[in-house]
């Protein structure tokens, strides 16, 4: 896939740490320095409290799947199909959205259980869900 | 709250046929609409003197006007989130021919959306703008990169609330597809949907099929919008603005708005309805007709609910048997729908909104006061209650 590999990712001050965090093998989700909230996505703000000051917490990973969809069609650039992407209720309370990978089309649910996985995609570094049971595994 | 009721009118609507290619520029496609909308109200281009548009659209206000051979404008605007702010040119108009600031506002949307770009192919933000690395960390990061993954989300999760199956689907698409049929201006006109060929059609994105999906088109719609006042002593019967409303309700993400509590796709209409019922002083029993931008078909359902035509959960049962068709209880998207009649990003359906309330429509409902009109949900979105003077 090199003619569509990319340079970086597409970011800024608000989302550099993010991206440092997966090049380290880490989700890192942003916590308010001052009342403690966690949030998702990126800001600079916390929208409870207003401070300007945060820092991050490396998320356990796992979590359970709040909805979920299967990409049949256009073909992706650097991905292949089907490919499902999930909006994620993290153990540690917060949503992420992620691809989820080493799962059966018609295996994935609601409330199917993930973890978090790292890797590279396209030359850069990336992460990915995959099921905690091993009956859900597309190997399984 | 009721500032803006009955204070402005669409008095002309103009649209050139709708296509998978125009064979002319977005530009020419404008140029044509808007002369039409200007003809139907008994307008000339020199009346202008305000444009309202999307931020989406190719066509810069000024080059419209000095194509067009119009005089000064003394008023221009564009709202943003693409299909989510097809009814906001409406309400920026009609703030400016109730307020003065212009007297004779012209809305137009066109675009070659299928033969030169679509919108249903994989979008890949780059710009590391607070727009670009936001949609970037939501979309390209993950392969998440077309409309139809982007709603789907919402819709996977309302089906798993309302135990809503692709056979409700199906029935959302085959009344779309039956109104199309006999609107000699759909693409789909003559064509109507078997619920075999429904089954039987691609999956784009679960629980998406290909006849869940808008058409791609190539088109353009243009309105005319003046004062009450003015719209009494023109050509045609005016369709008041009974209420305008724009909703980005609390927590709101574009494009990917899954953090909230619920995010089955009710929440930014159901803050759109309250704001339109208290301006137009209305509830949902004063409605005869509902215009839903059906970006995706099965969307008519969360938004029948959240306008209150039925209870959270009841759709599913509530468009049964025609009762979303032309002599059903809640008569929608009788043009066809974006899925139907053709996908010019919702303008298309305030068009059929005030052919409704003219009397005029292909496939017209009998007695009609107020037609609602919603735009896309999943965004920002805005929407509008049009009337019978």
């Amino acid at each position: 896939m090199s003619d569509s590999a990319q340079l970086s990712h597409c970011s800024n001050k608000d989302y550099d740490f993010f991206y440092e965090g997966l090049a380290g093998g880490k989700l890192l989700l942003q916590k308010c320095a001052k009342c403690g909230v966690l949030r998702n996505p990126p800001g600079p703000m916390c929208p409870r409290c207003r401070s300007l000051e945060w820092t991050t917490l490396s998320s356990k990973g796992t979590g359970t799947i709040h909805s979920y969809i299967i990409h049949y069609h256009p073909p992706l650039p650097g991905f292949d199909t089907p490919h499902p992407v999930a909006v994620v209720d993290l153990d540690d309370g917060v949503r992420m959205l992620g691809a989820v990978h080493g799962v059966k089309p018609d295996k994935i649910r609601i409330g199917m259980k993930v973890k978090s996985a790292f890797g590279q995609r396209r030359g850069l570094d990336a992460f990915w869900f995959a099921p905690v049971d091993a009956a859900d595994n597309a190997a399984g | 709250m009721d500032g803006l009721k009955d204070r402005a009118a669409i008095v002309g609507i103009g649209a050139t046929e709708f296509s998978k290619n125009s064979g002319r520029s977005e530009l020419q496609l404008a140029l044509e609409s808007t002369t039409a909308a200007l003809a139907d109200a008994g307008l000339a281009p020199e009346d202008v003197d305000g444009i309202a548009t999307y931020t989406m659209d190719n066509n810069p206000e000024v080059e419209v006007i000095r194509n067009l051979g119009g005089k000064g404008l003394k008023f221009f605007s564009r709202a943003p989130y693409g299909g989510g702010g097809a009814c906001a040119p409406i309400l920026h108009a009609a703030m400016a021919v109730a307020t003065g600031v212009a007297n004779v506002v012209v809305c137009y949307r066109a675009l070659n959306e299928r033969s030169e770009y679509r919108f249903g192919r994989p979008q890949a933000y780059q710009s590391r703008t607070t727009d670009g690395v936001l949609h970037y960390y939501q979309t390209a990061l993950h392969g998440f990169m077309t409309p139809a993954a982007w709603v789907g989300m919402g819709m996977r999760r309302y089906m798993h609330q309302t135990g809503t199956t692709a056979d409700d689907f199906a029935n959302v698409a085959i009344s779309a597809r039956k109104h199309a049929s006999t609107n000699p201006k759909a693409i789909f006109y003559g064509r109507p949907l078997s619920r075999d060929e429904y089954m039987a059609s691609r999956m784009v994105v679960d629980p998406f099929r290909l006849f869940d999906c808008c058409q791609e088109s190539d088109g353009s719609v243009a309105l005319v919008i003046t004062s009450a006042e003015r719209a009494k002593h023109l050509k045609q019967k005016p369709a008041l603005i009974r209420a305008a409303a724009l909703s980005s309700p609390e927590g709101l993400v574009s494009l990917a708005d899954y953090y909230t509590d619920d995010i089955a796709l009710h929440d930014e209409t159901h803050f759109l309805a309250t704001q339109m019922y208290a301006m137009g002083r209305l509830t949902p029993k004063d409605i005869q007709a509902a215009i839903i931008y059906d970006h995706f078909g099965p969307i008519v359902m969360p938004t029948l609910e959240a306008l209150g035509f039925c209870k959270r959960g009841e759709a599913k049962d509530f468009i049964k048997n025609g009762n979303i068709e032309v002599g059903g209880a809640m008569p929608v998207n009788t043009n066809g729908g974006l899925v139907g009649e053709g996908y010019i990003h919702g303008m298309n359906g305030i068009a059929e909104a005030v052919r409704q309330v003219r009397g005029t429509a292909a496939n017209q409902v009998a007695n009609v006061r107020n037609v609602v009109v919603t735009a896309a949900s999943g965004f920002p979105t805005s929407g509008l209650i049009l009337a019978a003077a």
